[in-house]
């Protein structure tokens, strides 16, 4: 009879107990509180990398959840924020790299298993590319949304394995940086160019000589990882991991600098440059916690 | 736990039967879970259905790498220190609470006359805790996981299982732990409830036993055949046989055997010459009308053991000694004749020699 009281006497109180969690407003009050400290120190390391023009510190690094262990590609919103990817499943995550707060999670309908290597913003689509250059194109989920989808192989399969995708948005084309022609012979850099709407007909190819992307560096090759425009000089800026070096090229081919990639990085797959001149560089889980990280960036 | 008895002896309305009582309590699950979901749907959700995909968890902040300042530690939302302890409670609980009927249905899911394990239900609600404690821990991290299989390692854990079944519930009772520790319950929910299901159906129905093994009945009557053997040549035991008898099993076959003695007297000529087996679920019902059969058709007959099963039809054994006017064929109608329904089945089996068998059928 003692423990039926008990019983019941729980029951009743589980109804205050709910009622004493976190609100979603005392919630919402602490995150904007730590977002404004964040933004505080951001600022405060921004102006002291500023100061010390010569030495390329980061100004961030901020610890992936488990969700992006395997954090592939980056693309910038318009709002300033970073979206990116996890490796193997299609699930896109949205980070604010100024404050360091993944703001939500959405995925492809069916929780999509591909290799999926980029990611770019063109408009209101958004393109998941997968390595052997499948693109899949969906509009922005909100949080836990899961998204419809459309495929569209642009049949580069044979000719490339593909981990680089950006949208040009003054040609509104997207980019595809091929990691690894499979003809072994080839030793050129290729970036396919398409424009939208996606179309096979139109796809175009621009060559670069390998050697001339690797300049004076000691690599034996340029593998590209990923690729984005910077903002400010509208040039391509194309990330090789293994190398750990960025190139920077002209839309028309013309190799601007290719230097080796500041900070340690174990294995950098994704890049993306803000407007307001931040490279953010992110990391895969390998020996240390995947990670984004950010420098200022100097076009 | 006499609260949650009293609760399933009120939906069962006292019923033994198993089915009912395991339906009972998975609905009393049910309804403890909608409850908590209906105050805590995020805590739920998190150990329910985590490990499966897609659940939002809201904004969350990353840890800062280049600071050590407290702004850089503070965890929001899953992941905090609260947040773990009442994660961890709740797996922990929900693991526990799918194992229990996994463990009733262990003790009362044995073949008849089969004895449970104590340490094995004390294994199967406490393995699954440890291995939820472990996952809940490893899960993404590979190092831990590796580090973790050195430390099993040294420890050795080898138990020899007597019954084969008995690993099949351990293996369940992982299953359960890693599901909690993943935290999608919902799997390990489904899981326990099909299993369960499954082994009271199979029990039930005695599923999978060999046509070719002996019943509890021709168990009985091989002795009284030898013991009804003209010619008195009985067969000793195999000696292997006796010797790996335990105590207690000695005790037991010595206790058949004065019982046996009893019944069959100190006169040459034996009493009984064969066992009448009724299966019935009513046993007063079946052994009245069965009785009303015996007295009127047979020489003589005695009631030598009623078998009951909970969730099963009892078994009723008669000795008896036929007429030999009186076929047992037509015993076995007038059995089934006057049972009218109430007994599930009836069988015959007749310990007199194999010659006058024979003779019996060569006249036919």
């Amino acid at each position: 009879m003692r423990s039926a009281r008990g019983v019941v006497l729980l029951f009743c109180a589980m109804p205050f107990a709910a009622a004493c969690r976190d609100t979603p407003r005392a919630k919402a009050a602490e995150l904007s509180s730590i977002a404004s400290a964040r933004r505080q120190e951001m600022s405060r390391r921004l102006a002291a990398a500023d100061a010390a023009h010569n030495t390329v510190v980061p100004v961030a690094e901020w610890i992936m959840p488990p969700q992006l262990r395997e954090i592939s590609g980056l693309a910038l919103t318009s709002r300033g924020s970073v979206l990116a990817h996890d490796d193997n499943a299609g699930r896109v995550y949205e980070i604010d790299p100024k404050t360091g707060i993944l703001l939500k999670g959405f995925s492809l309908i069916g929780n999509q298993k591909e290799d999926f290597e980029a990611i770019a913003i063109a408009g209101t689509d958004i393109y998941l590319m997968a390595s052997d250059g499948k693109l899949f194109r969906f509009r922005e989920g909100t949080d836990g949304q899961q998204v419809q989808f459309l495929v569209f192989d642009p049949g580069l399969k044979k000719q490339c394995e593909f981990e680089s995708l950006a949208y040009e948005a003054d040609s509104a084309r997207l980019l595809m940086a091929c990691k690894r022609p499979l003809d072994k012979q080839l030793r050129e850099l290729r970036i396919y160019r398409l424009p939208l709407p996606l179309n096979r007909a139109t796809m175009t190819v621009q060559r670069i000589p390998i050697g001339d992307v690797i300049g004076s560096n000691q690599w034996k090759d340029f593998r590209p990882s990923d690729m984005t425009i910077d903002p400010t000089t509208k040039n391509y800026v194309i990330l090789a991991s293994h190398e750990k070096g960025i190139a920077v090229l002209t839309p028309d081919g013309e190799v601007v600098r290719s230097v080796p990639l500041p900070g340690d990085h174990r294995q950098p797959e994704g890049v993306a440059i803000t407007r307001d001149g931040i490279l953010i560089v992110s990391d895969e889980a390998n020996v240390t916690p995947a990670a984004i990280t950010l420098y200022r960036w100097y076009p | 736990m006499p609260v949650l008895r009293k609760v399933i002896d009120v939906i069962t309305m006292k019923s033994d039967r198993p089915m009912r009582r395991l339906a009972a309590y998975y609905a009393i699950l049910a309804l403890i879970v909608a409850t908590l979901t209906f105050f805590f749907p995020h805590e739920i959700a998190r150990i329910a259905a985590k490990g499966l995909g897609d659940v939002p968890e809201g904004p969350t902040v990353l840890t800062d790498a280049l600071s050590s300042s407290p702004t850089a530690s503070v965890s929001f939302g899953p992941g905090s220190l609260f947040d773990v302890t009442v994660t961890t409670i709740l797996i922990l609980i929900g693991a526990l609470a799918l194992m229990l009927p996994v463990t009733w249905v262990y003790m009362s899911a044995r073949p008849s006359g089969g004895q449970h394990n104590q340490n094995v239900v004390q294994t199967l609600i406490i393995l699954p805790l440890v291995v939820a404690g472990i996952v809940f821990i490893v899960q993404n991290s590979l190092a831990l996981a590796f580090s973790l299989a050195g430390v099993v390692g040294a420890v050795r854990f080898r138990t020899t299982m007597r019954d084969a079944r008995d690993l099949v519930y351990i293996f369940l009772s992982i299953v359960v732990g890693f599901a909690a520790g993943v935290q999608s319950l919902a799997v390990g929910a489904v899981i326990s409830i099909v299993f369960n299901l499954v082994l009271i159906v199979t029990w039930h129905y005695d599923y999978g036993r060999n046509m070719l093994m002996p019943t509890a009945a021709a168990q009985w009557s091989r002795p009284l055949q030898a013991l009804a053997s003209p010619t008195g040549d009985h067969q000793i035991p195999d000696r292997d046989l006796v010797l790996s008898l335990t105590p207690e099993k000695a005790e037991a076959l010595a206790e058949r055997f004065n019982r046996v003695r009893k019944t069959v007297g100190r006169k040459n000529k034996p009493r009984f010459d064969s066992v009448l087996t009724v299966i019935a679920d009513d046993v007063p019902e079946a052994q009245r009308r069965v009785e009303q059969v015996l007295e009127r058709m047979t020489k003589r007959w005695m009631l030598d053991e009623v078998v009951t099963h909970t969730g099963k039809p009892c078994e009723i054994y008669y000795l008896t000694r036929l007429r030999k006017k009186v076929p047992r064929d037509v015993v076995l109608t007038a059995v089934h004749e006057n049972a009218n329904g109430v007994i599930t089945s009836a069988d015959l089996e007749s310990g007199a020699p194999v010659e006058e068998i024979k003779g019996n059928g060569s006249k036919g």
